[in-house]
């Protein structure tokens, strides 16, 4: 299974468009990342945030419900986000390019 | 005597106490020696000399020549001259030194008698007790120094119990002289008190400051849906335990379940790995799934939109014509050489289709087949991927279990793969060569369940046999249908031998109505219609084509029309229980896949060898195609397969490259039937079959003259 993931992830890095991939563990701690350091830390930190925040929003509006992906779209970059309880998963892609 | 005390004290006092003293006798050197003041001065040399002091044997205060007057004789009477002798104390003992006569004279006469006496005297005359006594007077007069009696005190000490104990102990009389036990005489009247005064230590302040502990502010919200959870994580633990409880009871019952219990246990200890667990992975792999269908949703953005919104606005400005708007192309990496030898839409997911990956060109073998599931979400890598040992001819889904898909092989094995449960490894397969097939299997058929459930097939193959699989437990049970023996007298094989031949089968379709009635397309350009019930015999021969037969495909709406497409150029449209077609198209190049559209009676559509995609309207056109469009290269590819949308107006077709187009379809060629004025209640559906009787009752017409009827059509249609 884990060969699989690895493979999945290494197609999606090489798709077009896309910036980085960055996989982050419960903690909030980045595993794996295709971004520089800085640049990681910095998405990690404020993506699981605020997917923490999201998920709260959609939990307080039905308890049964639950966030399952977010995507952020901004002018440059849309950056979508599969929220789990032991892990987030990030990707950065440049739609425009 | 006096100053040796002060000496004495001076070696007593240890070093460490110098200082003390010091201090202590500070006071001492403030104090001045006072002279009297009619001290002689004296000189140095004065002072220095020695007065001499003689002892004389006389006393010379004696007076010489005293006289006494005597009132007796009335006259001066000379005193006799005074003696030296003083007697200053007397007293009388009875102590005798021993080497004196009279001593001697005693121990010589008392001997036995009077010994214990004797001793007494001994011990007395061998210590000189006058002498110390003197001594303790004169020492106990001076009480100035209180140190000074300790010292005294030892001697005396020493001596003191010999006085006492003189009495009672004769015997050890040598012993007794030696100061063994110094026990000290205290007299009570030697009182004396000894004071000092301890160094006074000054008070002194010591502070030290710790680095203050860490603070950390702690915050938390509580929020509806924490109060959820935690209720629901309680209401699943209650449940638990009443399942425990059950169970506990059970057990209580039924002691021979006992041995149910250990791997329990062995289960919930499961080694903890680092990193994800298997269940985490998976969830991650579906997440990484819908992300990269996401990316392509970016990337793709266009023909999404395309896909879902796109009508071409020439159409309206057009009659009777229409055109193919290619959306994405599907290609996996490793099946670029292969041959798309089948695609087919899942019945169930119809954003979802099967490409199967073989090859055609027989002087060029490939080792290894590839069946793939891609699905529209996801234009660039197949959701699933089979890998096969042979190269894959042909598949199939079930309609009923959209996860169970059969293939045939280029080797005549069968593999049925469960899907949902695993796509490396077939849930069935023939082993053995008593179960597959001898030759290429060119089509695969999943056909109704048995009356107890059982799935089963339907597959031909180049030996001329029609076989049906079940799937039992473990493995595929076969049962031949039939042996498609040719209509030829039987030949003469090398050694002499009969054979009789049989026709090589190239495609199985099932009635859609009638499940006992099938039909088989075979190499030699004959269509069989054959019945489960006769396997000697077929119910009607078709003298169909010249070439082989690719492809027979029933009308959704009228299940006794059916269309056959063949290498002879040609594809011709059946209705059933008649020998002669009622429609034949030319299209001037080997037609490899034809088939009716899902949504209209009378359109279909085909492929060439040549590349071209063509559709069929003969409600709008019985003689020429609505739309004829080159797909992909006319000279580098050929398409090879074609299957129509159920629920969307899109085509995929296949290629001889491994790609598959999605093209979708304009709205001139799919234009809904409009109902008559008179009867707005029926639905598409009668419509549609309305359409196709009316367009067969025109064709039918001349049915006396049928020979008459095809010339003219395929004549017409060549034009």
């Amino acid at each position: 299974m884990s060969n699989e993931i690895e493979e999945t992830m290494k197609r999606i890095q090489s798709h077009k468009g896309v910036v980085g991939t960055i996989v982050v563990n419960s903690e909030g701690i980045p595993i794996k990342s295709t971004l520089d350091n800085t640049t990681t830390v910095q998405y990690s930190g404020l993506i699981s945030s605020l997917a923490d925040k999201a998920r709260s929003v959609v939990r307080d509006l039905d308890p049964s419900n639950d966030l399952t992906f977010l995507r952020i779209r901004s002018k440059k970059h849309e950056i979508m986000v599969a929220p789990d309880k032991e892990f987030i998963l990030i990707v950065i892609q440049n739609p425009t390019e | 005597m006096p100053p040796k005390p002060a000496t004495k004290k001076k070696k007593v006092a240890s070093p460490n106490r110098v200082e003390v003293d010091d201090d202590l006798e500070e006071w001492k050197k403030s104090k001045q020696l006072l002279k009297p003041k009619d001290q002689i001065e004296l000189q140095d040399f004065e002072l220095k000399e020695l007065v001499g002091r003689t002892l004389v044997m006389t006393n010379n205060q004696i007076p010489n020549n005293i006289v006494e007057f005597s009132y007796v004789e009335k006259s001066f009477i000379p005193v006799p001259q005074v003696t030296n002798y003083i007697v200053a104390y007397e007293c009388r003992g009875t102590i005798i030194h021993r080497d004196t006569e009279e001593a001697k004279a005693i121990i010589a006469g008392t001997d036995g008698e009077d010994g214990g006496m004797l001793n007494v005297y001994k011990s007395l005359i061998f210590t000189p007790i006058g002498s110390e006594e003197f001594e303790d007077k004169d020492k106990e007069k001076d009480e100035e120094a209180p140190a000074e009696q300790e010292d005294v005190g030892e001697s005396e000490g020493v001596e003191a119990p010999v006085e006492e104990k003189a009495d009672e102990e004769k015997k050890e009389e040598e012993e007794e002289i030696k100061p063994v036990s110094a026990k000290k005489l205290t007299n009570q009247f030697n009182f004396c008190e000894r004071a000092a005064l301890t160094y006074t230590q000054p008070p002194r302040m010591q502070e030290t400051q710790t680095t203050p502990p860490p603070v950390k502010t702690f915050s938390g919200n509580v929020l509806q849906w924490i109060i959820y959870d935690s209720y629901q994580i309680d209401y699943a633990e209650q449940l638990e335990e009443k399942e425990r409880e059950r169970e506990r009871k059970e057990k209580d019952k039924a002691p021979v379940s006992k041995y149910l219990g250990p791997p329990r246990k062995s289960k919930k200890k499961l080694p903890v790995k680092k990193g994800f667990s298997e269940e985490q992975e998976m969830r991650i792999f579906e997440c990484w799934k819908v992300l990269e269908r996401m990316i392509n949703l970016n990337t793709y953005d266009e023909i999404a939109k395309d896909y879902r919104y796109w009508e071409d606005p020439s159409d309206e400005f057009r009659e009777e014509e229409g055109t193919l708007l290619p959306l994405w192309k599907y290609s996996y990496d490793k099946t670029k050489k292969h041959t798309v030898t089948h695609i087919c839409w899942n019945p169930w997911y119809y954003d979802l289709f099967i490409v199967c990956f073989g090859y055609l060109e027989f002087l060029k073998p490939l080792t290894e087949g590839f069946i793939c599931l891609f699905t529209i979400k996801n234009p660039s890598y197949p959701e699933t991927i089979c890998l096969t040992e042979s190269a894959v001819m042909c598949s199939d889904i079930h309609p009923k279990y959209p996860y169970m898909m059969v293939c045939g092989m280029f080797d005549g094995n069968i593999q049925v793969y469960n899907i949902q449960a695993s796509a490396k490894q077939p849930a069935y397969m023939t082993k053995s060569h008593e179960t597959k097939h001898s030759g290429i299997i060119w089509a695969i058929k999943w056909v109704p369940d048995l009356p107890d459930g059982e799935l089963n097939f339907y597959s031909v193959s180049n030996d001329g046999k029609v076989n049906n699989y079940v799937l039992m437990q473990t493995e595929l049970s076969l049962t031949t249908i039939i042996n498609l023996y040719l209509d030829r007298d039987a030949a003469a094989g090398p050694d002499g031998t009969l054979v009789k031949l049989k026709a090589c089968a190239t495609y199985i379709v099932l009635h859609p109505s009638n499940p006992i009635v099938y039909m088989v397309g075979t190499e030699e350009g004959l269509i069989y219609k054959c019945s489960i019930n006769y396997n000697a015999q077929y119910l009607m021969t078709y003298q169909a084509h010249t070439m082989p037969v690719y492809k027979i495909h029933y009308n959704k709406y009228n299940s006794s029309v059916f269309i056959s497409c063949s290498g002879d150029w040609r594809i011709k449209i059946w209705e059933d229980n008649r020998a002669d077609p009622l429609f034949v198209f030319d299209l001037g190049a080997s037609v490899m896949d034809v088939e009716w559209a899902p949504y209209s009676s009378t359109v279909f559509g085909a492929v060439t060898a040549e590349g071209k995609v063509y559709v069929y309207d003969l409600n709008v056109n019985k003689y020429k195609p609505i739309c004829t469009q080159a797909v992909v290269s006319k000279k580098r590819n050929k398409l090879t397969t074609i299957a129509f949308n159920y629920n969307m107006p899109i085509v995929i077709v296949g290629d001889d490259k491994g790609m598959v187009t999605c093209v979708k379809l304009s709205p001139n060629l799919r234009v809904p039937c409009k109902p008559p004025k008179k009867q707005q209640h029926l639905d598409q559906w009668t419509l549609q079959c309305m359409k196709l009787d009316r367009l067969l009752a025109l064709v039918r017409e001349p049915s006396v003259l049928a020979v008459h009827t095809d010339i003219s059509v395929s004549d017409k249609s060549t034009i």
